[in-house]
């Protein structure tokens, strides 16, 4: 089926009836609780897109949310991303779920779904859960009615990415044997880890506890591309994000596979720092959470776990993060620089509010005319392979470059 | 939703980054930043005789217009009906001026008594003006002995206040002074930032700066009025602030213009036009100023496009040669500008008919509204001659003539929701 095909779906009414069994039954359930941030003309929409939907003028509530998703962008663009408030993106969410479901009313075709799926993953990511994280659920009810022609074939014969980029590119494999290397345990104890890395700050790679997860195995890009192919992501373009051409943007998972791992890419693609397990459930389901977390002061809720894929070359400027992190390794390789906070003047971090976390410096090329103290400032460094967990103390600086098509798991804990 | 702009994370990679929730900057970094200064000359003074004085409505004109955005109105327009939201109808004493806002209005009445002053109300919009106002601040006398000559405070500066030493805004802090060595003359509000223009026709901003609303070359905020020294040595007559754009109209009728672009707003290249082929890319886009650009794309025609998505620093926008400006008025994410032959360009963002071109396009060049060009307006109401106000999703446009003019309304509240593309006689 090609894109865009107008041909109805078949099963297209048992998308509408799944969609409309997700929904709260009533107009009043169906109603958000909002706070005075938002203001009565606003709220008054909302109710009447709630009432044009319940009384099935599915043209006049898309045009309602339109106007509500509209209005709300404009809200959730204003002012620092911290200061947004909750209910703005609350009424974000509710503009992408009428917008999704109305789109789906008609006998649609194809695209309807696909356009429907792509309202929901934006609802997901600039949204706050509404209504019992309903996003979710529409996301993956309408994933599951997207015709097979969108989702590529799990093939075989399909050529592995990386054999194809060997013959094109040579990767430079730092010699890890003449610098320090990061201490490697294997399966440490709590009390163990807590006393001699937690505590006083220190890197550690812990092999043996992370290795029979179930992505060690599932994840290749077929699968990925499965479980995720149609779903929105935000990529970054660009070497590395200190650049000035460097950008994001938005993309399916198969659009991304295919313009930055499969087909000969042009610029560096990466797809990180992205909760992706929050938008595909299915994929947590093939992680744990390292049981050293629980040592920390934070519950469980507010551990931040983001998904790190992109080919080989994605590179992350020596830059620091507020929290502890356990960063696993799924695919392939990286190669990660650690430095102490204690030589963050030697490390010359920008001075611009947006960037004081991170380094001026270019770690494996640096200009040391420009930043001599560079030059003896000490580190540790490794290659993480899959199955391990290196642990990056809070504040502590990092580098990582992908040596291969990686796909890393990294858990933010306080 | 947004474009595809750039963003450095806001916390570096620990925090939540505002890439994530894709609102994009540009990423300018070390020395490039504020170091290139604009370089564009402007045009030679046409009409060296032609000062700063704007033709305005008499007061009352002005104060209709501000109500007849608040009060429902309906206006049968063949086959649709046209609502206004906002509070009831009301009639309003002694106002001398009224601004207003999605979550306020704010009125400058009389005091009580004579020589008292005048006061400043802020209403909640749904009051009708009736009952107690959420707030009210006595502006004294003194304040409005220093305006115009003849003492009476000029009227259509709001959000500044009389006598230019305070403005008021619909978020905390609510009143804010301002220091009297600025001698503000005229205060624009943007989503997040504020422009002032002084006496001297020189232009200050402060706020956030993350979309390069700002002019000075940077993303970063600024929390006191920072003269904007690209534009210094070229006085100013008129500024205007959108959502996160900015612009201003020289003495000599040139118009510079600043901030995000992701509607082409700026009348610069905007790569989301683009990717649903609506760009001008390709073709001379009169950018004058080369600020940002980067990222060159594959136009349509196969040449290479550059797209801006932030301008941080103050472009010379091109009209068709001859053209000069008077008056420019920004909504949140478009911008209109009237020229002193009572021609009227819009662009940007176009999807509620706001730019009054009869479609829902976005646009990233100005374009003439064709419609006062071909009614040839009669006498007595020559031309446009100021005041485009534009709001959100709508403009307003005046005239000399007795009944303004409505380009587009479209209320968020109302339930017969109509789009009025052209601009239609109220």
């Amino acid at each position: 089926m090609a894109e865009g095909d107008r041909e109805p779906l078949a099963g297209a009414g048992t998308l509408r009836e799944a969609l409309r069994a997700l929904l709260p039954p009533t107009k009043e359930e169906l109603t958000l609780q909002l706070g005075e941030r938002v203001e009565r003309s606003v709220v008054r929409l909302l109710q009447e897109a709630v009432e044009l939907f319940c009384g099935g003028r599915g043209g006049e509530c898309l045009q309602a949310s339109e106007a509500i998703l509209d209005y709300s962008w404009e809200k959730l663009n204003t002012g620092p991303w911290r200061d947004v408030h909750r209910d703005w993106r609350r009424v974000y969410a509710f503009g992408c779920l009428l917008k999704a479901v109305c789109l789906c009313e008609e006998p649609g075709d194809a695209g309807a779904v696909a356009a429907a799926l792509r309202v929901c993953d934006m609802g997901l990511l600039m949204g706050a859960a509404i209504l019992g994280d309903i996003l979710t659920k529409v996301a993956a009810v309408l994933q599951a009615h997207l015709p097979s022609g969108k989702r590529p074939a799990p093939g075989p014969a399909q050529e592995q990415p990386h054999e194809k980029k060997a013959r094109h590119d040579r990767v430079w494999i730092p010699d890890v044997r003449s610098e320090r290397t990061v201490p490697r345990l294997r399966c440490p104890s709590l009390q163990h880890f807590r006393k001699h890395f937690l505590v006083p700050g220190r890197p550690v790679i812990l092999e043996g506890v992370a290795d029979q997860w179930p992505c060690m195995k599932k994840w290749s890009l077929e699968y990925i591309q499965d479980v995720a192919g149609c779903r929105t992501v935000p990529v970054e373009v660009g070497s590395r994000y200190t650049d000035e051409e460097w950008s994001q943007t938005l993309m399916t998972v198969n659009e991304f596979i295919s313009k930055y791992i499969r087909d000969e890419p042009r610029d560096v693609g990466y797809l990180a720092q992205h909760q992706l397990f929050d938008q595909i459930p299915e994929l947590k389901r093939d992680i744990s959470i390292p049981d050293y977390c629980c040592l920390g002061d934070g519950d469980e809720e507010e551990i931040t776990i983001n998904a790190w894929f992109g080919p080989q070359g994605t590179v992350s400027p020596l830059h620091q993060d507020p929290q502890q992190n356990f960063l696993v390794q799924v695919t392939g390789r990286k190669y990660i620089r650690l430095y102490s906070p204690q030589e963050s003047e030697a490390l010359y971090p920008h001075d611009t509010h947006l960037l004081h976390n991170t380094s001026q410096v270019d770690v494996e090329n640096p200009d040391l005319e420009k930043f001599p103290k560079f030059a003896e400032a000490p580190f540790l460094s490794c290659i993480l392979s899959p199955g391990e967990i290196l642990f990056i103390p809070v504040k502590y600086w990092h580098y990582v470059r992908a040596l291969d098509l990686s796909f890393s798991v990294s858990f933010w804990w306080s | 939703g947004g474009g595809q702009q750039r963003a450095p994370p806001e916390h570096g990679r620990g925090a939540p980054r505002i890439l994530v929730r894709l609102r994009f900057l540009r990423l300018r970094a070390g020395a490039g930043l504020g170091a290139r200064a604009p370089g564009a000359q402007p045009r030679a003074a046409a009409d060296p005789g032609r000062g700063r004085g704007r033709g305005r409505l008499p007061r009352e004109r002005e104060l209709e217009l501000h109500r007849l955005r608040d009060p429902p109105l309906s206006v049968p327009t063949g086959g649709g009906r046209l609502e206004l939201s906002g509070s009831a109808g009301c009639a309003a004493g002694g106002c001398r001026d009224a601004w207003a806002s999605e979550a306020l209005l704010v009125v400058l009445r009389a005091g009580p008594g004579r020589g008292s002053g005048t006061e400043l109300q802020a209403w909640a919009p749904g009051s009708a003006l009736s009952g107690e106002p959420l707030w009210a601040h006595t502006v004294g006398p003194e304040a409005e002995g220093e305006d115009a000559p003849g003492g009476e405070p000029q009227a259509g500066a709001l959000p500044l206040l009389p006598g230019g030493r305070a403005y008021v805004s619909p978020r905390p802090p609510f009143y804010s002074p301002l220091a009297p060595e600025l001698r503000a003359r005229r205060l624009e509000l943007g989503a997040e930032h504020a422009l002032l223009l002084d006496e001297a026709g020189q232009v200050f901003s402060w706020g956030q700066g993350r979309h390069g609303q700002l002019g000075h070359g940077t993303l970063e905020a600024e929390l006191e009025p920072r003269p904007l020294e690209a534009l210094q040595g070229v006085p100013m007559a008129e500024v205007a602030a959108g959502g996160w754009h900015s612009v201003c109209v020289s003495e000599t009728g040139d118009i510079y213009i600043w901030g995000w672009n992701e509607s082409g707003q700026l009348a610069l290249p905007s790569r989301s036009l683009a990717e649903v082929g609506k760009t001008a890319a390709g073709e001379a886009s009169g950018l004058k100023e080369d600020g940002c650009d980067v990222r060159t794309a594959e136009g349509e025609s196969g040449g290479l496009a550059p797209f801006i998505a932030i301008q941080p620093f103050p472009a010379l926008l091109d009209l068709p040669p001859g053209t000069d400006a008077v008056k420019a008025s920004c909504g949140s994410r478009h911008t209109a500008v009237v020229t002193r032959t009572g021609e009227l360009y819009t662009w940007g963002w176009g999807k509620y008919g706001q730019l009054g071109h009869k479609d829902t396009s976005s646009l990233d060049r100005p374009r003439r509204v064709e419609y006062f060009v071909d009614r040839r307006l009669q006498s007595g109401c020559p031309s446009l001659r100021s005041h485009p106000l534009c709001t959100r999703v709508g403009s307003f446009f005046s005239t000399s003539s007795p009944t303004p003019v409505v380009s587009c309304v479209v209320d968020f509240s109302c339930s017969d929701r109509c789009e009025v593309t052209s601009p239609l006689w109220f």
